[in-house]
């Protein structure tokens, strides 16, 4: 035994140092995260109602082929991907460059003011915004007082304005979250360059496509996907601002997930066939992200 | 150096801390190993002990109760106070916890296996007790032979919570159905209660057009996506949408039909105003935007809970309109409702069915201080008779009330009803809302629904 622990060589004593570091964190990511990642697709395969599950192969995930409601969920999570996730990251963009100005007066206030609603709850904000857009809402008060519309309009109960709804406060609540990692890449431009540019001729708008964004290509790639991951596991806001209403028309897939484990007769084994499908899409889309995306 | 002496002040709060966590923790851990050691001791003392032993050793049981609304919590509260009055060793603990919290912390701890995390007693509603009792029936104790009167409670709400002819619940609240108008709204379109009382739909109709032209006030408030008047509608005129063996039957439903055609036309008409969720519901009806409302008899509660002074005096109660030409179509249906349960965890089975039995299937007079006091309407048959029932309520027009719809109760029809509820009643909203957002037509948004009901039931 002895004999053998000295006969290590220095690199293979730094190695083993390193992984016990390592272990602790290693075996709690993995009891706490990849176990129950096991459990969920091994349940995938299960069938049944509550406690009286039974094998039941691909069944669920076959059923899910089958399943309306699922794919309007799927189309509802794309539909807030393809709208919100470009417009929320241009704006994050066009607002971080505005802030980075050297000649900017309270930019401390500003960058705060924007990036305060990521540090409200998801629940509370999504209540906030239902309390907002409501029947007798503020804003069917305020526009009714200033003569904008003649009567009140259901906001929530109808499917464009409600989907709308979504996207604004999804809006609001992301945009300065991302606005922090533009921020954040920005400082590792140098200053030079646009100055050079100035030089050259080049105008502020162009030095925001020639320079700013070709230089955090990394940085809005990471929060792409981060945005990708995040909306296409949205919960909160189908679930507090619309319910999922009107008639599905705002389901998100992991409200559609819930509503099959405890709203209905629970359907666990095919809630967690759900999950994976998710899991395997935020993958696919990563994973092209950042094969087109990532040219160093 | 300075940087050193810095990094060793971190290094030393930071082991403070640590240090301050752990001991708390530790507190905390063996408090709670106290106390199950003392649940374990309580439990030894009442099931192997004579039950006076755990009196003289001054031991106190808790019983834990979840249950929601400020009205059903003081309601528990009267009764623990009752019984505790005369059992100074049995502590009632009530918890207030949602109606959907309790139903997702029963499913996780059923799962789970850890069911000794559920409280001795909860509530239930009613919509939701059948579905439950089916899925994990290990989560419920048997009451079947436990000495409570179950032939005390109205059949009809009895038989909701048992299984195999065995009971699994004692009976909670009313869930008769009444129709609630602003007196003095009506007034002002020149109707009286009187002329909503034993009417149809049609002429329900004709009334909420004329009373919406004349106040601008829409006669209903319901919640969007959630199909509880039509189910009120359905039940009221005896229409079932499952089969005698569950079986999900919306197409060629005739009587679903019509009821979803007065439901559309109410809406269309502006006659029913419908809200995103219950607090705007509720909302509607406090801040007076609602001529009045169709609901269980549980609403008076919600009804009476407005800041707005005029409001006292200025409602009525009265029957539901009926479904026009339909045969069997009566005034009358059921809706909420709730049922208490014992968990099967409990490790006060006997304190917890004596309480029961002394209390909410043992004491008119315990029914009698809950109505004067809350407004509280039970199924429980030998209170009825109790002069509290008849007694006047101020706020509703000076009217005996609850003598009112305890005589509606008896008037209800049975329908088929299975554990697939929630499924209809969601599948159902969505195809109203698709017909009243004009994307489909009732035939079609209806024969969706069927589909969407019964790929739920194929699993």
């Amino acid at each position: 035994m002895h004999s053998k622990r000295n006969s290590l060589t220095v690199n293979q004593k730094h190695n083993l140092t390193g992984w016990i570091f390592l272990l602790p964190a290693a075996l709690l990511i993995f009891a706490m995260n990849f176990y129950p990642m096991l459990q969920a697709l091994f349940l995938s395969f299960q069938s049944g109602i509550g406690n009286k599950l039974s094998w039941g192969g691909l069944s669920n995930y076959a059923r899910l082929l089958e399943d309306k409601v699922f794919w309007t969920s799927l189309i509802n999570n794309f539909f807030y991907l393809l709208i919100q996730v470009p417009v929320m990251l241009i704006l994050a963009l066009i607002l971080a460059s505005l802030l980075n100005k050297k000649d900017l007066k309270f930019k401390g206030l500003f960058r705060t003011a924007i990036f305060l609603p990521c540090c409200t709850a998801l629940v509370s904000y999504s209540i906030i915004f239902k309390t907002l857009f409501a029947y007798d809402g503020y804003i069917n008060t305020i526009l009714l007082n200033l003569g904008l519309i003649s009567s009140r309009i259901n906001w929530l109960g109808q499917v464009e304005t409600a989907k709308i709804i979504i996207i604004i406060a999804l809006i609001w609540r992301w945009t300065g979250y991302n606005m922090v990692f533009y921020l954040a890449g920005l400082q590792n431009i140098d200053e030079s360059l646009y100055e050079a540019a100035r030089i050259d001729g080049a105008g502020p708008i162009k030095a925001f496509f020639k320079i700013t964004v070709p230089l955090l290509r990394p940085t809005i790639l990471l929060t792409t996907i981060m945005s990708i991951n995040g909306t296409l596991q949205l919960f909160d806001e189908s679930v507090n601002l619309t319910g999922g209403g009107p008639a599905n028309s705002t389901l998100t897939m992991s409200h559609y997930i819930y509503k099959v484990s405890f709203e209905y007769n629970p359907q666990f084994g095919y809630a967690a066939a759900m999950s994976y499908v998710i899991f395997i899409l935020v993958a696919l889309l990563s994973f092209i992200q950042m094969k087109v995306g990532d040219k160093r | 150096m300075k940087r050193k002496l810095l990094a060793l002040l971190m290094t030393v709060a930071m082991v403070v801390s640590l240090a301050a966590c752990g001991s708390s923790e530790e507190a905390a851990t063996t408090d709670e190993a106290a106390t199950t050691e003392e649940a374990a001791t309580t439990e030894e003392a009442t099931t192997e002990e004579a039950t006076t032993d755990a009196t003289a050793e001054g031991e106190v049981q808790t019983l834990t109760v979840w249950c929601w609304d400020s009205f059903n919590v003081d309601a528990m509260k009267t009764a623990g106070a009752m019984y505790e009055a005369q059992n100074p060793n049995v502590k009632v603990e009530v918890v207030e916890t949602v109606s959907s919290d309790i139903q997702t912390l029963v499913q996780t701890y059923a799962m789970s296996g850890e069911l000794d995390a559920l409280p001795d007693i909860f509530l239930m509603d009613d919509q939701v007790f059948a579905k439950y009792l089916q899925n994990y029936p290990e989560v419920f104790s048997d009451l079947t032979d436990s000495g409570i009167a179950f032939s005390d409670f109205a059949a009809s709400k009895v038989a909701n919570s048992v299984r195999d002819g065995r009971n699994y619940g004692v009976p909670y609240d009313s869930n008769t159905v009444i129709a609630c108008y602003r007196t003095d709204y009506l007034e002002q379109a020149g109707y009286t209660i009187a002329d909503l009382t034993d009417i149809t739909w049609n002429e329900f109709i004709t009334i909420g057009e004329d009373v919406l032209a004349k106040t601008g006030m829409p006669m209903l408030t319901n919640v969007q996506g959630e199909p509880d008047l039509l189910n009120m509608i359905l039940q009221s005129a005896g229409i079932s949408v499952f089969d005698t063996n569950g079986n999900i039957a919306l197409v060629d439903n005739e009587g679903l039909k019509e009821a979803m055609n007065v439901y559309i036309q109410l809406v269309e008409k502006g006659i029913l105003q419908e809200q995103t969720d219950w607090s705007g519901y509720q909302g509607s009806i406090n801040n007076g935007t609602v001529v009045g409302t169709i609901n269980g008899s549980w609403i008076c509660a919600t009804i009476m809970s407005t800041d707005q002074a005029e409001q006292a005096g200025n409602w009525a109660v009265t029957n539901m309109p009926k479904l026009n030409e339909w045969e069997g179509a009566t005034n009358y249906s059921a809706q909420g409702g709730s049922t208490w349960a014992v968990s099967s965890s409990t490790d006060s089975y006997d304190a917890a069915v004596d309480f029961f039995a002394k209390t909410w299937a043992g004491s008119t007079e315990f029914y009698d201080s809950i109505l004067t006091d809350l407004g509280a309407i039970a199924t429980y048959l030998p209170a009825a008779g109790s002069d509290a029932y008849n007694q006047t309520s101020d706020y509703f027009g000076g009217e005996a009330i609850y003598s009112k719809i305890v005589s509606y109760g008896g008037q209800i029809p049975t329908i088929n009803k299975g554990i697939y509820w929630s499924e209809e009643k969601e599948a159902l909203g969505v195809a109203l809302a698709n017909v009243l957002g004009g994307s489909s037509d009732l035939d079609s948004a209806i024969a969706e629904a069927q589909s969407t009901v019964e790929f739920n039931i194929g699993q």
